[in-house]
């Protein structure tokens, strides 16, 4: 009943026919909870539904937006989400404290967007830089910012962490003297509001973890195993093209994905362009090398979180 | 009144061009327009999903709370039984519970969900009252000429009760806007008025964040002034605007050992409501706690109960302090409307805009002012508990009858000396009530303040127990602050009873 009444809002006012969810034949359905509110960070999802891609592998793929207060692993526990994206270090939290049935089965990020960022005026270029000031970050990203901190040997109490609603203007203002944010996001905005951003990532200061980690519930993994390996070919297709040109396809979603959501479209093309880097593997997007695993597996370890090899599932994208 | 406004606005347009407030983060009213204008093909959709979860939550919401309210006022049984869950429903700090819902539920669900908890009270408390204060000589008519207590239901009762009803359903009309906008923060849907506020808090551009704020409102002002006109057309009558804070009695005399099991059945009866739905929704053990799953939770060796109590060694003491200045302002300025009314319409704009303006959209720009001390969780906790405990004293000062106050005048007493001899006095019963409205309301103040700018006491612990999925501890939270509310609620009943009783007085609404 809601979903309908979802619908009937898309259609009706959105007039975005297009993001009905494809119909194919026998096609299977299948719930993709995103991480965040409609921005580049899922466009190579975007382009692999408009394209096709889901159902031409048979899948019917409903796309569940996210947000700030979305926590995503929520739906997979409820059942509402065959899979969606993490923050590795709160999904493998759950796993080894509450003995939640979670398995990582591919990264969208390599390299963690999140990052320290300050106005280049005031500059934090190290993690040393941060004592004795004031630090916004985002509750869910405590315990990721406790590790790179861990890691460059300052304890907590010599700066004062305060939280973060994403919103910038306390930085711009100098209210705050640095804040957490997606390194490939922040900075744009902080331009248009006349300042100059500087940031250094975590992944660069010892949080070697990756972002976006693909997360399904062991149940799922056992008996949709092939709609699994489907829907994660059909996206890195997405996203292979998406990446070759990342200001192609942006201005093309303005009345579709990104209808409402009252940001640029030069925002989501300077997104997409600054997270290239960090999105590209060897052995494909998705790609979890051994040597990732372990470097996850170590900077978790810092944090009191015991990661173990178990926890993520190469096998799935072998069969890609 | 149109000069004051107009006054008002050209002094809000010189402090935003000149950038008094929090180095700019206050936008003039020009910016404010013209960033709506620049936005305006975004509201529409956003709009109507608001109105869309607002309307059904209103339907469901009133229909329950009339239907309740003829139940609790043809049985003082029922009425004394439900007394848990209504004060319950009144008492809830919605912050609480919306990240509940929004574990639980999907879609749409959870604005309709808060929309409709938003309305029940009010409508439920007017029903009653409208019910039990229909005129007696007319049941007797019904009652001469045969007719049963039904007849008497539908031919009188329900027909004087429509007036209070309409009342009620301007109240709850703003009430179920701003619950659908609440919930929208945490449902993860793409369109609403609060998913678009949440979206545009990255943007650094506070002129959007008053836009929506301001649209949220408006939207909640025109619910209420539509059911402001209807009530006029209806009953050309006038109610009272003050928003009932009492559940139906339900008292005769019984004996001690029934009194005692309907007590005890009161207290049972939401923890069985929160055991059935949680069997009902059938969502897995690991998301939805039941009560013993919780006490189970409490017992684990995971120091909850030492993180609880540190976060409520937090929370309580600010509580306190900010009921107490909230009323204490409320009160002041109440006083000061009755030396001089041109006080209540200047302030009325203000204190309204501050009660539908979401938390989420001011908090920023109290952070900015006020920095992120105990004094931002005061100013925040003062803006949400001074208005409705405004209301409710300055109607109980002007409640006051004329011939009380002459006496006074007639001996020549000063203004101040009858303010002291009578209208002070005369005003408790409205003090209690409006006490009795703040508990709530500044514990929900204070959660968010500490949610989204000092990150410390309970409304920290739950945002961060949302983002380690610790759900054990997002129960806890949410319960605790229920039962915290409801605690608070009856040591004021408690001593409202005792003081009334002394001065041979009975409660206000």
């Amino acid at each position: 009943m809601t979903l309908s009444l979802d619908r009937r809002l898309f259609l009706g006012l959105a007039g975005a026919a297009a993001l009905m969810p494809m119909r194919g034949r026998a096609a299977t359905p299948f719930a993709f909870q995103a991480s965040w509110i409609n921005d580049a960070e899922f466009a190579g999802y975007f382009l692999a539904a408009d394209n096709g891609y889901y159902t031409a592998e048979g899948l019917d793929l409903t796309y569940l937006s996210g947000g700030p207060d979305v926590i995503p692993e929520s739906t997979l526990i409820t059942g509402r989400a065959d899979l969606t994206l993490t923050t590795p270090d709160t999904t493998i939290k759950a796993i080894t404290e509450q003995g939640a049935p979670f398995k990582i089965i591919g990264a969208q990020y390599q390299k963690n967007p999140l990052g320290i960022v300050s106005l280049a005026k005031a500059p934090i270029n190290e993690p040393k830089d941060l004592i004795g000031k004031t630090l916004a970050v985002p509750p869910v990203n405590v315990i990721s910012v406790e590790a790179m901190l861990a890691a460059n040997g300052i304890t907590r109490n010599q700066l004062t962490i305060v939280p973060y609603a994403y919103d910038p203007t306390p930085l711009i203002r100098g209210e705050i003297d640095a804040s957490v944010d997606f390194t490939t996001n922040v900075p744009y905005t902080i331009k248009l509001a006349g300042e100059e951003a500087t940031s250094f990532l975590l992944y660069d200061h010892g949080y070697t973890v990756f972002n976006d980690t693909v997360v399904v519930t062991e149940d799922v993994l056992a008996s949709r195993r092939g709609e699994l390996v489907a829907f994660l070919r059909a996206s890195r297709k997405g996203w292979e093209e998406n990446l070759v040109d990342p200001a192609k396809y942006p201005p093309t979603w303005a009345d579709t994905w990104f209808a409402g959501t009252g940001r640029e479209i030069d925002n989501e093309v300077f997104f997409n362009t600054a997270q290239k880097p960090l999105i590209e593997a060897e052995g494909g997007i998705f790609a979890m090398s051994e040597d990732a695993i372990a470097a996850n597996i170590e900077a978790l370890a810092k944090v009191g979180i015991a990661a173990t090899r178990d926890h993520f599932d190469t096998t799935l994208l072998e069969e890609i | 009144m149109a000069i004051r406004a107009i006054l008002a606005l050209a002094l809000w347009e010189l402090v935003g061009r000149l950038a008094l407030v929090a180095g700019g983060a206050l936008p003039a009213p020009s910016a404010i327009a013209i960033r709506f204008w620049a936005d305006r093909g975004d509201y529409p959709m956003h709009v109507w999903a608001t109105m869309q979860g607002a309307g059904i939550g209103f339907l469901i919401g009133n229909l329950v709370a009339v239907l309740a309210g003829v139940l609790f006022a043809v049985s003082p049984v029922a009425a004394r039984l439900a007394r848990g869950v209504n004060i319950a429903i009144f008492a809830l700090p919605a912050i609480a519970i919306a990240p509940i819902l929004t574990l639980m539920t999907t879609g749409m669900t959870p604005r309709v969900i808060l929309a409709a908890l938003g309305c029940y009270f009010v409508t439920m408390t007017a029903t009653v009252t409208g019910i039990t204060q229909a005129d007696a000589r007319m049941r007797d008519v019904i009652r001469a000429y045969g007719g049963g207590r039904l007849a008497s239901l539908r031919l009188v009762e329900l027909r004087s009760a429509v007036p209070q009803i309409l009342g009620a359903l301007r109240i709850a009309a703003p009430a179920a806007v701003l619950g659908s906008i609440l919930a929208e923060f945490g449902g993860g849907g793409r369109f609403g008025l609060g998913a678009y506020l949440i979206g545009s808090l990255g943007r650094a551009d506070p002129a959007r964040l008053w836009g929506i704020g301001l649209a949220a409102t408006v939207l909640a002002g025109v619910g209420y002034a539509v059911f402001a006109m209807i009530a006029a057309r209806v009953t050309a009558s006038t109610v009272a605007v003050t928003v009932a804070a009492t559940p139906p009695a339900g008292d005769a005399p019984r004996p001690l050992w029934q009194r005692a099991a309907l007590a005890a059945g009161s207290v049972l009866l939401p923890f069985a409501v929160w055991w059935g739905l949680i069997a009902a929704s059938g969502a897995p053990a690991m998301i939805a706690k039941t009560p013993m799953a919780l006490v189970d939770y409490l017992m684990l060796p995971n120091k909850a109960g030492e993180r609880i109590l540190d976060a409520l060694a937090q929370t309580l003491p600010i509580t306190a302090v900010g009921i107490a200045l909230g009323l204490g302002f409320a009160f002041a300025l109440a006083l000061g409307s009755v030396l001089r009314p041109g006080i209540v319409r200047a302030f009325m704009p203000v204190a309204l805009v501050t009660q539908t303006m979401p938390l989420v959209a001011l908090t920023p720009l109290l952070v900015l002012i006020f920095g992120r001390g105990p004094s931002v969780i005061l100013w925040i906790t003062v803006s949400v508990t001074f208005f409705p405990a405004f209301v409710t004293m300055a109607q109980g000062l002007q409640m006051v009858a004329r011939s009380a106050l002459d006496v006074p005048r007639a001996y020549g007493a000063s203004p101040w000396t009858v303010l002291r001899l009578v209208s002070i006095p005369a005003s408790a019963p409205y003090v209690f009530a409006a006490l009795r409205l703040a508990v709530p309301r500044a514990l929900l103040g204070v959660m968010t303040a500490e949610w989204l700018a000092t990150g410390t006491g309970l409304g920290n612990l739950l945002n961060q127990s949302r983002g380690y999925l610790d759900y054990g501890m997002i129960w806890t939270v949410a319960v605790l602050s229920v039962l915290l509310s409801v605690f608070f609620y009856q040591v004021v009943v408690w001593i409202e009873r005792r003081v009334l009783a002394r001065l041979g007085m009975t409660t206000a609404a």
